[in-house]
């Protein structure tokens, strides 16, 4: 809890010193190159940015503990405004394809590793490592010249651009089925061979000989007692998978031109756009952060085995 | 806890007895985990057909260009996306560029950059964490949390943050990718570290008056070399990822200098037409380096039986 803390604050002094960095300064990333030396000094004295470090440091902290995350000069809207806005179309990418993975990855990695070292074994194991050595953009683009371009034509090539409340109809809905999957594939080939792993770690307790020595079959054994033990690693590996997540998110959504923070944050490094590309960056670290801490919580809470400390 | 799962039953489990022999001593040692490592590596034949690869993409990437010769400099505005023919046997590009040449030219700028960016992140890291683990302390602390403060910014995020500040060049950009690279191995580092730095050769080196330093750099890095190797090997496959998520995402190298994600950049313009060879060639040379690297790195993880931390 404590070092989350600090984790969070770590995070703000990293974007802190990021936006000291800029070239120029933060004055000439707004004002322009042409801007002259008493508009940048006038620039600065207005925004405090002629004040110490630490004075500066603690503005800015002061400011983001209020909701304020900067202010995009290029779009005219303030950061929150704009996250408002993106920042649930990427939950909803996220929040499907993550659901997605596990109901598929689960079961997958269970019946690899009951049928460990055959064919199917064998087959998935190369197809995850595949998938997980391929570039997610490389994925996504196949995804649309095989179903989104002609001869095929089966979907839409971009996500849907409307606003989240038309999402049921069909033609927002379809555009969704390709993001998605681009970004459930990898996943599922990340979650299924350490689902497989788990399994087989499991498969050999001690508890598993008593249970059937107690007459429990097979798939009894399977479902009532080594499934319940094999997923409680995948709590653990959601949260650590949470920033892969959202790097894959950005990629995916920048491919099928995705109105979320993804493409948000794409478009303003591409613009240059600083105090949308930090704030952002803010977000999803502290998410990050907050998802990591919320699996250990929950860890400890399913397996009365780990209780944390401290 | 290791994300990238360990696979707990490979066939032909190596012979571990000889790993005693990695702990204490000096630099010697290392050199007989390597030939051990060397050993079970040799015995792993996927490890081996994933080196087989790396080989064949270096001779294809730098031997290449002198028997395929193509004008990788001027454009061709009358060959525009041709198809492959016997003139140009991947086609041409958008800018009449021979796409197998620029094939090998773009492997060049990945395999580099990947590399560099491997090894400066890795030593960096190394360096870091095995300060941090052995000092302890407040030190420590600092240190570690800037680790995990840096690795809570999801590394394609703090990427592109970094490009859009620092308009890349092929040295910057090797700089940017290692500079979000280095947080891994310095973690593992440290961890091990912790394990070593109690040890009895430890207590010797230092009643026998030797420094923290060369405690450190004589004793304990070198016995983290199965950690370091495996890890390293892991992350050039990361780094030619990154570049070439970069790169695609318009963010990387600057042309004329090309590399496979900025290949595939380009071809996406086209992805409606069918022009299959600006799509399928670039991706799977990255796909089948980076298959290669992991496997190598897997091998040499089996054979040095290290569990890694990996995202």
């Amino acid at each position: 809890m404590a070092q989350s803390l600090v984790v969070v604050i770590g995070v703000t002094v990293i974007t802190f010193v990021l936006t000291r960095l800029l070239p120029g300064g933060v004055a000439r990333a707004i004002l322009g190159p042409h801007a002259s030396p008493p508009d940048i000094a006038q620039f600065n004295h207005d925004y405090g940015l002629d004040l110490p470090w630490p004075q500066q440091y603690l503005n800015y902290l002061w400011e983001l503990l209020h909701g304020n995350l900067g202010f995009s000069y290029h779009l005219n809207e303030t950061v929150v405004q704009l996250l408002s806005t993106h920042l649930p179309r990427t939950l909803i990418l996220l929040s499907i394809s993550t659901l997605l993975a596990l109901v598929v990855a689960v079961p997958l990695g269970i019946m690899q590793a009951v049928r460990r070292n055959k064919l199917e074994d064998y087959f998935f194991t190369s197809v995850s490592f595949a998938l997980y050595s391929m570039p997610p953009f490389w994925l996504a683009l196949i995804l649309i010249i095989w179903f989104a371009s002609p001869p095929a034509n089966l979907l839409p090539p971009q996500g849907p651009q409307g606003d989240i409340s038309t999402y049921l109809d069909w033609d927002q809905m379809s555009g969704l089925i390709l993001p998605v999957a681009s970004l459930a594939l990898v996943t599922i080939a990340l979650f299924s061979r350490y689902m497989r792993s788990s399994t087989l770690d499991n498969l050999v307790q001690d508890y598993v000989r008593t249970a059937r020595a107690k007459g429990v079959s097979n798939a009894g054994v399977l479902y009532r007692h080594v499934l319940r033990n094999a997923l409680i690693p995948i709590i653990t590996l959601l949260g650590l998978s949470l920033p892969g997540i959202f790097s894959g998110a950005l990629i995916t959504e920048a491919i099928f031109n995705y109105p979320g923070m993804g493409l948000l944050f794409w478009n303003s490094a591409q613009t240059r756009d600083y105090p949308v590309l930090l704030g952002v960056t803010v977000v999803v670290a502290v998410a990050t952060v907050v998802g990591n801490l919320l699996a250990d919580v929950f860890y400890a809470a399913v397996d009365p085995r780990v209780r944390v400390t401290g | 806890m290791s994300v990238r799962a360990p696979v707990p039953d490979f066939a032909g489990r190596p012979d571990f007895d000889s790993i005693s022999q990695v702990e204490g001593g000096e630099a010697r040692i290392a050199g007989s985990a390597l030939a051990m490592g060397a050993r079970v590596f040799v015995e792993n034949r996927l490890a081996v057909a994933g080196l087989v690869v790396v080989v064949f993409m270096f001779a294809f990437c730098f031997i290449g260009p002198l028997l395929y010769r193509t004008n990788q400099i001027n454009t061709d505005i009358y060959n525009l996306t041709a198809p492959p023919s016997p003139q140009h046997l991947l086609g041409t590009d958008s800018l009449g560029y021979d796409v197998l040449g620029r094939l090998m030219a773009g492997g060049q700028t990945s395999l580099e950059i990947g590399l560099i960016a491997a090894v400066l992140a890795t030593t960096f890291g190394v360096i870091w964490g095995a300060v941090a683990g052995f000092v302890g302390g407040w030190l420590d602390q600092v240190m570690m949390r800037i680790v995990d403060s840096l690795l809570a910014i999801p590394t394609l995020f703090l990427l592109l943050v970094l490009a859009a500040m620092f308009t890349p060049s092929v040295p910057m950009l090797i700089l940017i990718v290692a500079l979000v690279a280095w947080l891994i191995p310095a973690r593992l580092i440290r961890g091990e570290t912790l394990s070593l730095r109690t040890r009895e050769y430890v207590d010797a080196v230092r009643v026998m008056g030797g420094s923290g330093a060369r405690i450190v750099l004589r004793h304990i890095i070198p016995n983290t070399i199965g950690t370091i190797m495996v890890n390293a090997t892991f992350q050039v496959a990361d780094a030619i990822l990154a570049i070439a998520a970069l790169s695609f995402l318009g963010l990387g190298v600057p042309p004329p200098s090309t590399n496979w994600g900025a290949m595939l950049s380009d071809g996406v313009s086209y992805s409606f037409e069918g022009y299959w060879w600006l799509i399928y060639p670039a991706g799977l040379a990255i796909v089948i380096t980076v298959v290669a690297f992991n496997l190598i790195g897997d091998a040499m993880r089996d054979a040095f039986e290290v569990r890694l931390q990996k995202r």
